[in-house]
């Protein structure tokens, strides 16, 4: 984990070290080569100034300088007899040079400025340290303060930081007293431009949140209330079985009694169906899936109801048509929408399956001689547990939910029509991807 | 004894009325709430089994019209909605009791029975007439202490007439309360009921009011 704070902190405080000791090394270097054109000057002045002595009173003994070290005056005669030399005791150049030099002697570099004279030459040295001394000063004046100001620029950064963190804080603490039962948008007081659009996002996500939950709590609500037909029957055949007065009541009983467990186990499988077709209920990989292979297996499932019913049921497949898809899902539509279509035709009609595909959509189609669905109803049709009242026998209601669900999960679009000679015309469009 | 049996899911109507026959009541059915509404309307019942949710007409509706109309014929509703509010709007907008589903059969009949003793004045479980008493959870006539066996018919006769003593019911009253409707009535049914019913129980247990029909003389 890394911390905002800690690490503007650091980054601030380096900064403003790595300032002052740059601001250090460009006051030295600029005091260094001002005090280089001052002393040079001084050096020259010196020499000068020695010159006219030297010329007025040739002769003069010039007391030895007892000073520190910091210019070394010598005089040499017009034949190259050193006449004067300020500091004895220390080694020096033999060497007299006219105009600027450096010497290096004994390790140590020495500025030179030897001058001509009618008598002779001046010659005045200054060692190099000394200057570098004074820059090294000069540096120092500007660096320390600065640095010494540190601790106290970390401390105000730190209290910057901290107030300005304030409000990501205050989000968080909002944040962690949101669950499941307190899904309320996090209020919007003025927010910092940085983190206003973390609480629009966040806000956004409640809702989405919400949403979701209200769904799910309507959906179990709805499945725990649907539940309570099916298991009554049971229930109710359970006690008529128990106290069924002869052979033939008992039978009977014992016939409707299965029934009304086929009709919970039913019920149960198309809220799970429709559970894991859920938006983002399922992360299930989407494969390749040839939709007349599909179709062909939905419509193996419905042959026994179709033929007890004396529905003539028959498949029209362009064959090798792909689709991305989940194959159990596909099937499950596929099941629903014939089983629907089965069971609302009347007796000696028919249902066709047609699958056909375009360069755009592959597109199923369910076609019934059954009654249809007014237009006024066909939006209504899609909602779980919507019965139409004319229902032939209990459904679960869940049918053409289902259908929607997967059709949806898949990206495509379900459409309910007038079939041409009467009856139900549904249509499933899966548009190709690009 | 007739009862009305609203209810959509035809599942748990079929079971019913098995139940409701076996316990010897004599039940019509009706899926939707609209047919149910004009059968209350053309009809009598003793007793109206109403689910709620029902496809045309909601039950509540139903209820609300038939208790407008000034009929006081009881109802139980028999539903699914288990929320305190359905409960307290079922029961106040007229209805004498209310169950929810999956519900007890046995339960069933022991509330049709006390919305039954209490729709006719009575607290007794047994309806006594004179040395006559029947007991309609077990549905055992006495006369004097003595079990009396009844045919269901008989039964259910002797009871209608128990119900209101000193009431009198005409024959097609009493057929009505035996057959329901579709159900085919020998012409002289009745007269042989209340024949058997005098043998077995004495035969001033129950008078003939000439041209009008039979009642059981208040005590």
């Amino acid at each position: 984990m890394t911390s905002i704070r800690a690490r503007l902190l650091i980054a601030l405080l380096s900064l403003v070290a790595c300032a002052s000791l740059l601001a250090g090394a460009l006051t030295y270097r600029r005091v260094l080569a001002e005090t280089s054109t001052l002393f040079d000057y001084q050096l020259r002045q010196m020499a000068l100034s020695l010159r006219s002595q030297v010329s007025l009173a040739p002769r003069i003994e010039l007391p030895p300088d007892q000073g520190d070290a910091e210019f070394v005056i010598q005089i040499w005669d017009l034949f190259g007899a050193r006449v004067y030399l300020s500091r004895p005791g220390l080694p020096m150049i033999n060497r007299a040079v006219l105009g600027y030099d450096n010497e290096t002697l004994q390790g140590e570099v020495w500025r030179v400025y030897g001058l001509q004279t009618v008598d002779g030459v001046i010659q005045i040295a200054q060692p190099l340290r000394v200057r570098a001394a004074l820059a090294r000063t000069a540096a120092l004046r500007v660096v320390i303060p600065l640095l010494l100001l540190l601790p106290l620029l970390g401390a105000a950064i730190a209290w910057v930081v901290r107030g300005s963190l304030m409000p990501l804080q205050r989000v968080a603490a909002e944040v962690q007293r949101r669950d499941a039962h307190s899904l309320a948008p996090i209020a919007t007081v003025p927010m910092p431009l940085e983190i206003a659009p973390l609480i629009d996002a966040l806000n956004r996500l409640l809702l989405r949140l919400q949403a979701a939950f209200a769904t799910q709590q309507a959906f179990v609500a709805d499945a725990a209330h649907e539940l309570r037909s099916p298991l009554t029957a049971v229930r109710l055949q359970l006690q008529l079985l128990d106290r069924a007065p002869d052979q033939a009541a008992r039978f009977q009983a014992r016939a409707a009694l299965g029934a009304a467990v086929e009709r919970a186990i039913h019920l149960v499988e198309q809220l799970l169906t429709l559970a894991r077709n859920e938006p983002r209920a399922s992360d299930a990989e989407l494969a390749l899936v040839a939709l007349d292979t599909c179709a062909a297996d939905a419509i193996g499932d419905c042959h026994a109801l179709a033929v007890a019913r004396g529905i003539e049921l028959s498949l029209d497949a362009q064959p090798g048509i792909m689709i991305h898809g989940d194959p159990d899902a596909l099937r499950a539509l596929v099941r629903n929408l014939v089983d629907n279509a089965v069971r609302y035709t009347p007796r000696g009609g028919a249902v066709r399956v047609r699958c056909s595909s375009t360069a755009e959509a592959a597109l199923l189609e369910i076609i019934d001689s059954g009654p249809g669905i007014p237009a006024a109803e066909r939006e209504r049709a899609f909602d779980r547990f919507y019965r139409r009242a004319s229902a032939p026998e209990e459904g679960s209601g869940l049918g053409l939910a289902i259908v929607k669900a997967i059709a949806e999960r898949h990206g495509a679009r379900v459409s309910l029509a007038d079939a041409a000679g009467g009856g139900l015309h549904v249509s499933v469009n899966f548009p190709r991807r690009s | 004894m007739r009862v009305l049996l609203v209810e959509d899911d035809r599942m748990i109507a079929q079971g019913l009325q098995t139940a409701l026959r076996q316990d010897g009541y004599t039940v019509d059915w009706m899926g939707d709430g609209r047919s149910a509404a004009a059968a209350l309307h053309a009809s009598r019942f003793d007793l109206v089994l109403l689910d709620l949710g029902l496809p045309e007409r909601d039950g509540l509706e139903v209820l609300r019209e038939l208790r407008r109309r000034g009929d006081a014929t009881p109802v139980i509703i028999l539903t699914a909605r288990d929320d305190m509010e359905d409960r307290i709007q079922g029961l106040d907008a007229g209805a004498d009791d209310y169950i929810v589903k999956p519900f007890d059969l046995d339960e069933v009949g022991a509330r049709m029975r006390s919305v039954l003793r209490r729709a006719n004045g009575r607290g007794d479980p047994c309806i006594r007439v004179g040395g006559i008493c029947l007991n309609p959870a077990t549905r055992v006539v006495e006369r004097d202490g003595a079990p009396v066996a009844l045919s269901a018919h008989e039964y259910a006769v002797l009871e209608a007439l128990l119900q209101r003593p000193g009431a009198i019911l005409s024959r097609t009253q009493l057929e009505d309360r035996l057959y329901g409707w579709g159900a085919q009535v020998e012409s002289n049914a009745i007269e042989v009921y209340i024949h058997s019913l005098r043998r077995k129980l004495g035969s001033e247990a129950i008078r003939t009011q000439r041209g009008v029909g039979y009642f059981v003389p208040k005590e």
